[in-house]
């Protein structure tokens, strides 16, 4: 049966009443693709993209990045994957770098792990937080085995491949031979600290196993101002990342020497990943990448050719819009006169 | 109006009321037929013989044979005692289900299980719920258990709530039903009649009905306030039929309560069954036993009319009334989309399995290359060192079988369960709007369009062959008498004369129709005395006033002294008979049972309907047996010209009979419904012996019919041929332009008729279908042999003309065939050569076909080609035509409702044809094909974005996108829009569609939705799945992206891209489809806030911190433009440089003025 049928209040008529909406007949606009729409949207985009594309290529290239890999320098061994797990080795390793162009304050000092999957579907689950959140829930360790209890049956907070692999590489950098500070306050997302991780939360019973995956927690600091941690928590969508280390809030001149001794702990020697230390300053468009500016002047030159396309090819194929001897009908009469 | 006493004394002496005790003497005796004779028969036509088949249904005089098998096989049932129920009269029996009905069909308890087992009878919903069974095991988990079963739980979720809702209401009009009151008999009294409730009258209560009460329970009646026990019924809902149908109690019965006492008997009847039309039971009542026939029984749903009240006992209650057991649904078809719509899923099924194999493969070769390092990644952690044993890792092999399951979870979306749900809702609304058209009312019988199959609303874009039925559906079916042959004279020049009135007392009595009058005929009937002419003419009327089954009813005007005579009677040609015989002035005033009363040129006249043989379809004729005013006895009958030459008077004057058969010729060929009008007068022992038998006849208990027909065909013989008339059947407004229109969009039309060849090729003409240009075929043959010949002649005709046609101008070829010649070719190998004969001709005309050729034809071309078949008509011999094309309408007419009932849609003309499919079938077509094109990418390019991130999480099936998400992404995220848009978009206006109907041809050619789209369609998808990860991936590569924020602009980012794509090809914006796009767009940001605000997350606040970035917007950005440069470049070149017809229609309608254009070349059509 039709379903409306019985809408209607009065039984005697069932006529439908007329309205706008009932008929179908809403005032509508009727977009139609004419040759002047077609060539404006292109050169609109065009006229759009390419200042905006060298906007950002200059906002690149302004960025002023230093990266340095260290992890094959850093390892004197062949053996890198015993040298690395022998904690009875001094593993401090002094790189020089040469500033290229004057930095600017604030100086943002990353650490880039290659090949490293934070997204790897074992390690993303195995987190939990609420654990990180409520001092009284240290026992959701479900989802973080086989890092949730230690070995006696008590409950690792924080728990969980993630902490467990927390870096622990450590940099100390000095320019011209004299030590700055790095400042490591703020480097993670206020709102992590504030309601992601509780600030009456100590760390317990972290990486006493028999694998020590990377750093080890201070229990005495509760885990919102772990700010290392908090970083590292935040997974990388891409296996080779970068994590905000810390800032140099000093801006450093051309051609000033940099002397970075590192505390290379972290292995990333058994599975074949790299490291490196990246220094660079900051701008609007984020770190030094002129993707997005190519992009946008790849994009916006390619509108403008197309606009350029289409106006020929208007000229060269004019049509009548709404001419009816196009209609197929009729242009089958014209192919055959009869 | 039938318990009214007669108005005039009769004028023979001695005629007997039928209240009086027989009389047993001569002559006056004679003419009435004996006590025991039961009373219906006399006057009953209906009841005549339970053989007949339906005998509700008008005999459709020229519409050729009908046979209906339900009947044929109840034909020599007498009711046995093993098949039937005994009910004691006056007994409630507890034995037989009760009155309650119940149309709903679940309760508050059965509601959850038996809705779920009628939704998982999709298999597309045991797909989901596989793999959301699949999702549960702990190894093969990827969403939360939560968040998994969302989308199924939805979709199940709002079918159940759509289920409840209208179970809900039918609960309601149950319990209204239920608690209605009756009065029923307190048991064990004599006339005590206590109101009950429906739901508690039981078999065997006696009840009481008041006139236009509604009767509770199929009942046998018992007694009526008719002394003779007459009562009349509407049938209206049970067969759409507003007329009256005449019912009687048997005098037996009658007697008994007319005499204030009780009925005690035993009734036994047959089982429940569906047939409204027949009933068979005996009822034993002091130690005799009663025949009782479908004239005895009134059944649930119908009304008491003019008859002050009607007792009966219950026989069927409840769920065993024969309106409940009729009230099945239409037939479920399946649409031409949905059909092809699964080619595709098994497409997107192998891809989905490719990519499912691709991940796992990649995968199985990521953990080879890196065996032996995985002890000591961070990231895997293969050992659990508190046992030294491995961790959830269960070797290679295992590995790659556990992420296909996996990856066939995360990417199922690729098959898209959204969009079954979605294309109901669309269907949904697009009957709402086809339902709420003006175009589609018909104000003349207030009905509206009704879309009883909600699943084929696209199919009616597609038609490319329409079957139509000719009476009731091109024609009106109001049968309007035009011409009379009388002796040989042709009386055919009409004229309004007024109509004619009877005084009676102080009142005049006026028929409500008046039929035009020729003034030579009048002359005659009134001037020229008492000659042979005027004699032969007068009987001739009166054969036409007599020889009938029309109720007379006098209705009240608002005039006290005026009173319109209404003639009620089954077959509209019956009543148009009647009607021309009142306007000449021989008016038929009234009927009882057992005489009528005729007022013959103001001289009332009362005529004892001694007998009347009913007409059935092997006869083609009826007749009755009339005791007259001057004692004698004649018998009139009318029927088929073949079935009356047969019978006559081989002494009779041939060049009468020459010159009636030219005439009837000449009327055939306006396109007139003939029949033929004779007279017999009997002599007394004549009609002894015919009395005899009839009255044996008619007691008897086995073969009732067959003995009845043979009494007819006695008796039927030596006919003198009285002339002929000529009955128009009007064609509905507006068919020529609709047959046309149809044409114009390519459609073709062919007509399957019951009449003659002549009839049928006359109302070709008048609907323009054939032309004087055309070369007709004809087809018309008594063997198999000749019909093959006349078959391969045509074959080769056709050839000839359709080769010279390609050059000169365009021959077009009507194919006549006839019913006979059908026989032979149906079903047989001759089908072949008239499936290629009939294609090549555009016009195709089917006359006296029977409805199961009917259907044969239709299954001829549905077979043979992949062409969309619709079949249009308006009786019960259409039905099974419409059951078997893929779509049928049927058309809610004079015919009853059958063709209604078993209709995917009804509605009230043959004109709303037109814009039903070239509107609303372009339309319903455009935007479903759109609608499923769209739901297939919209998907795909989502399932391609997560796919691309696999390849960089070491193939494990990580997902950036929470998978809130990507479960919201199918169901919230983008699914509105597309219902909306598929329920209102417009590609063209009605006025353009209707004025040019050729543009109907995108649905016929599958313009909107072939295999080529679909493809365009994933490689858009491809593309815009690239563009959607690997602009972001390039951007923030080496950067230090968190996986939840990139992963909300991977989620914002394909919903902005597809919901643009859909913007793009939007035909026209009005205010809602604005609302639901860009409020789609809104919601999801929205979704995506609340989600990162919740903070036992791992993406809490990803979304306020990569959009307080500016590179976030530039991405945004330049993913939406990037995205739709092909789509862009690909639609402005195609609608400029390679425009469809729609296109083109699109600028005009924009342009210019459409009403303008070309008006000359397609005149413009209106439909409203």
């Amino acid at each position: 049966m039709d379903p409306f049928e019985m809408q209607d209040n009065s039984k005697n008529s069932n006529k439908p009443k007329y309205s706008k909406f009932t008929q179908q007949e809403l005032p509508a606009c009727k977009p139609l693709l004419t040759p002047a729409i077609v060539i404006s949207a292109f050169l609109l985009v065009g006229i759009i993209f390419i200042p905006v594309g060298l906007a950002s290529l200059s906002a690149s290239q302004e960025i002023v990045e230093l990266i340095d890999r260290y992890d094959t320098t850093c390892v004197p061994m062949a053996d890198k994957v015993g040298y690395i797990q022998d904690s009875k080795t001094d593993k401090s390793c002094i790189r020089t770098l040469t500033v290229p162009k004057h930095m600017k304050s604030p100086i943002q000092i990353y650490y880039q792990i290659g090949d490293f999957y934070q997204n790897h579907r074992r390690y993303v689950k195995s987190r939990s937080d609420k654990q990180l959140r409520y001092k009284n829930a240290a026992h959701f360790t479900k989802d973080c085995e086989p890092e949730g209890y230690t070995a006696d049956g008590v409950p690792i907070v924080p728990c969980g491949l993630i902490a467990w692999s927390l870096f622990n590489d450590t940099y100390t950098i000095s320019v011209n031979k004299k030590a700055i500070g790095v400042n490591k306050k703020d480097i993670a997302w206020q709102s992590d600290k504030n309601k992601k991780f509780g600030s009456d939360v100590y760390p317990r019973n972290f990486q006493n196993g028999n694998l020590i995956g990377g750093a080890k927690l201070n229990e005495s600091i509760p885990l919102s101002e772990q700010e290392d941690l908090i970083v590292w928590m935040r997974t990388a969508a891409l296996p080779t990342f970068r994590k905000l280390y810390g800032r140099i809030e000093t801006d450093i001149m051309a051609n000033d020497q940099l002397t970075v001794v590192i505390q290379n702990n972290y292995n990333t020697y058994s599975f074949g990943g790299s490291k490196a230390l990246v220094l660079s300053t900051t701008s609007w468009i984020g770190g030094k990448n002129n993707f997005i500016g190519v992009a946008y002047l790849i994009v916006g030159g390619l509108c403008l050719f197309l606009a350029l396309v289409f106006v020929v090819l208007y000229m060269f194929k004019p049509r009548n819009l709404g001419d009816l001897s196009f209609l197929s009908w009729n242009r089958n009469t014209l192919d055959c006169p009869n | 109006m039938a318990s009214e006493r007669p108005l005039l004394v009769a004028t023979t002496p001695g005629a007997c009321n039928p209240d009086d005790a027989p009389s047993p003497h001569p002559p006056a005796a004679s003419l009435l037929p004996p006590a025991q004779q039961e009373p219906p028969l006399r006057a009953d036509p209906l009841a005549f013989s339970v053989e007949v088949p339906d005998p509700f249904r008008p005999s459709r005089r020229g519409d050729g044979p009908v046979d209906d098998p339900s009947a044929s096989s109840q034909r020599e049932r007498e009711v046995g005692d093993n098949e039937s129920r005994a009910v004691v009269v006056g007994e409630p029996s507890p034995e037989f289900a009760g009155n309650a009905i119940r149309t709903a069909k679940y309760s508050v308890l059965t509601f959850l299980p038996r809705n779920l087992f009628e939704q998982f009878r999709r298999l597309s919903y045991v797909y989901f719920l596989a793999i959301t069974v699949l999702n549960q095991l702990p190894q093969v988990a990827v969403f939360g258990r939560g968040a998994s079963v969302l989308p199924l739980a939805f979709v199940l979720f709002v079918t159940a709530v759509k289920d409840a809702y209208e179970d809900f209401r039918r609960h309601r009009s149950d319990r209204q039903e239920n608690n209605r009151l009756a009065s029923v008999l307190a048991p064990g009294t004599a006339g005590d009649f206590q109101p009950k409730r429906w739901k508690h009258i039981r078999v065997g209560d006696v009840v009481r009905v008041a006139s236009n009460e509604t009767l509770p329970a199929d009942m046998v009646l018992l007694a009526t306030s008719d002394p003779t026990g007459v009562a009349h019924v509407q049938t209206v809902n049970l067969d759409g039929e507003t007329n009256l149908k005449t019912r009687y109690a048997k005098q037996e019965t009658q007697v008994r309560f007319s005499q204030n006492g009780g009925v005690s008997g035993i009734l036994h009847c047959e089982r429940p069954n569906r047939n409204i039309y027949g009933f068979q039971a005996n009822l034993d009542i002091d130690g005799k036993r009663v025949s009782l026939g479908p004239s005895n029984i009134v059944l649930r749903g119908c009304e008491l009319k003019n008859t002050t009240w009607a007792i009966g006992v219950v026989v069927y209650a409840g769920k065993e009334t024969k309106v409940m057991l009729n009230s099945s649904g239409a037939p479920s078809k399946r649409s031409r989309l949905e059909t092809q719509l699964n080619r595709e899923t098994v497409i997107l099924s192998i891809m989905l399995i490719g990519m499912c194999t691709t991940a796992s493969v990649l995968n199985g070769l990521w953990l080879l290359n890196h065996r032996g390092e995985l002890e000591f990644t961070q990231f895997f952690r293969e050992k659990d060192y508190t046992t030294g044993k491995n961790y959830n890792y269960y070797g290679v092999g295992m590995q790659i079988f556990i992420t296909f399951l996996m990856a066939v979870i995360v990417y199922q979306v690729i098959i898209p369960i959204s969009l079954y749900i979605s294309m109901e809702l669309v269907r949904l609304g697009q009957a709402y709007f086809m339902g709420a058209d003006k175009d589609l009312y018909d104000e003349s019988s207030r009905s509206k369009f009704q879309c009883r199959a909600l699943n084929i609303n696209e199919d009616l874009g597609q038609i490319r062959y329409v079957f139509s039925d000719k009476t009731g559906t091109l024609t009106e079916n109001k049968m309007v008498f035009q011409c009379a042959s009388i002796h040989g004279v042709d009386y055919s020049s009409g004229e309004d004369t007024g109509g004619y009135s009877v005084v009676v007392g102080d009142n005049l009595w006026t028929p409500k129709m008046a039929v035009k009058t020729d003034p030579q005929l009048v002359k005659v009937l009134r001037d020229s005395g008492k000659n042979e002419e005027a004699k032969l003419v007068l009987e001739f009327f009166l054969a036409l006033a007599a020889c009938n089954t029309i109720v007379p009813l006098v209705l009240e005007t608002r005039d006290c002294n005026q009173k319109l005579i209404d003639y009620q009677g089954e077959s509209p040609d019956e009543q148009a008979l009647a009607y021309a015989a009142a306007s000449y002035g021989i008016v038929l005033v009234e009927r009882t049972s057992g005489y009528i009363v005729i007022d013959v040129l103001g001289d009332r006249q009362r005529f004892d309907i001694l007998g009347l043989h009913e007409f059935d379809s092997d006869r083609k004729r009826m007749s009755v047996i009339v005791g007259c005013p001057d004692r004698t006895i004649k018998l009139y009958v009318k029927g088929a010209d073949s079935s009356i030459f047969g019978i006559t008077n081989k002494s009779s004057e041939l060049d009468i009979v020459r010159a009636t058969e030219a005439h009837l010729h000449k009327y055939s060929s306006l396109g007139l419904r003939t029949l033929v009008v004779g007279m017999r007068e009997l002599s007394q022992s004549e009609f002894e012996e015919w009395q005899l038998a009839y009255e044996n006849a008619n007691t008897a208990v086995l073969g009732r019919g067959n003995l009845l027909r043979s009494v007819a065909a006695n008796i039927e013989c030596n006919i003198r041929i009285l002339g002929a008339t000529g009955i128009e059947d009007k064609l509905q407004d507006g068919v020529p332009e609709a047959i046309e229109s149809l044409r114009q969009a390519n459609i073709k039309v062919w007509i399957l008729t019951g009449d003659k060849q002549e009839t049928a090729i006359s109302i070709g003409y008048s609907c323009k279908l054939l032309t004087n240009d055309m070369t007709q075929i004809v087809i018309n043959n008594n063997s198999k042999e000749s019909c093959q010949r006349s078959l391969v002649e045509a074959l080769a005709t056709t050839k000839k003309l359709t080769g010279l046609a390609s050059e000169a101008s365009r021959v077009t070829i009507a194919l006549i065939v006839d019913g006979n010649s059908l026989v032979y070719i149906l079903e047989t190998e001759l089908q072949e050569e008239l499936f290629k004969l009939a294609t090549e001709c555009s016009v195709v005309l089917c006359c006296r076909v029977a409805p199961l050729q009917k259907a044969g034809i239709v299954a001829l071309i549905k077979n043979r080609t992949d062409d969309m078949t619709l079949a249009i008509g308006d009786g019960a011999n259409d039905v099974s035509m419409i059951q078997m094309a893929d779509v049928g309408v049927g058309i809610s007419g004079q015919e009853g409702r059958q063709a209604v009932m078993a209709s995917d849609f009804s509605m009230g003309q043959f004109r709303f044809l037109v814009p039903l499919l070239l509107v609303h079938g372009h339309w319903n077509y455009q935007r479903m094909s759109y609608m499923i094109l769209y739901n297939f990418y919209k998907n795909a390019t989502f399932v391609l974005v997560l796919f691309w991130y696999v390849l960089y999480t070491a193939f494990t099936l990580t997902t950036a996108i929470t998978e809130w998400s990507s479960l919201l992404y199918t169901v919230l995220y983008t699914s509105l829009p597309t219902i909306v848009v598929g329920i209102l978009d417009k590609d063209l206006s009605k006025a353009t569609l209707l004025a040019y109907p050729k543009l109907y041809g995108s649905g016929q050619r599958d313009e909107k939705y072939n295999v080529s789209l679909f493809v365009l369609n994933i490689l858009e998808a491809l593309w815009q799945s690239l563009v959607v990860f690997y602009l972001p991936y390039f951007a923030y590569r080496r950067s230090t992206i968190d996986m939840s924020s990139l992963g909300d602009l991977w989620a914002l980012a394909p919903v902005v891209v597809v919901n643009m794509l859909l913007a793009m090809d939007i035909f026209r914006w009005n205010w809602i489809i604005h609302a639901f796009v860009w409020g789609t767009i809104a919601a999801t940001t929205i979704c995506l806030f609340v989600i990162d605000s919740i903070w036992i997350l791992p993406g809490y606040g990803a979304i306020f911190h990569i959009m307080g970035t500016g590179l976030f917007w530039l991405l945004l950005l330049i993913i939406v433009v990037t995205a739709m440069v092909p789509h862009f470049v690909i639609k402005a070149f195609t609608e400029h440089f390679m425009p469809s017809d729609i296109q083109i229609a699109r600028e005009m309608e924009k342009f210019k003025n459409v009403n303008q254009v070309n008006r000359s070349e397609i005149p413009m059509r209106g439909f409203s």
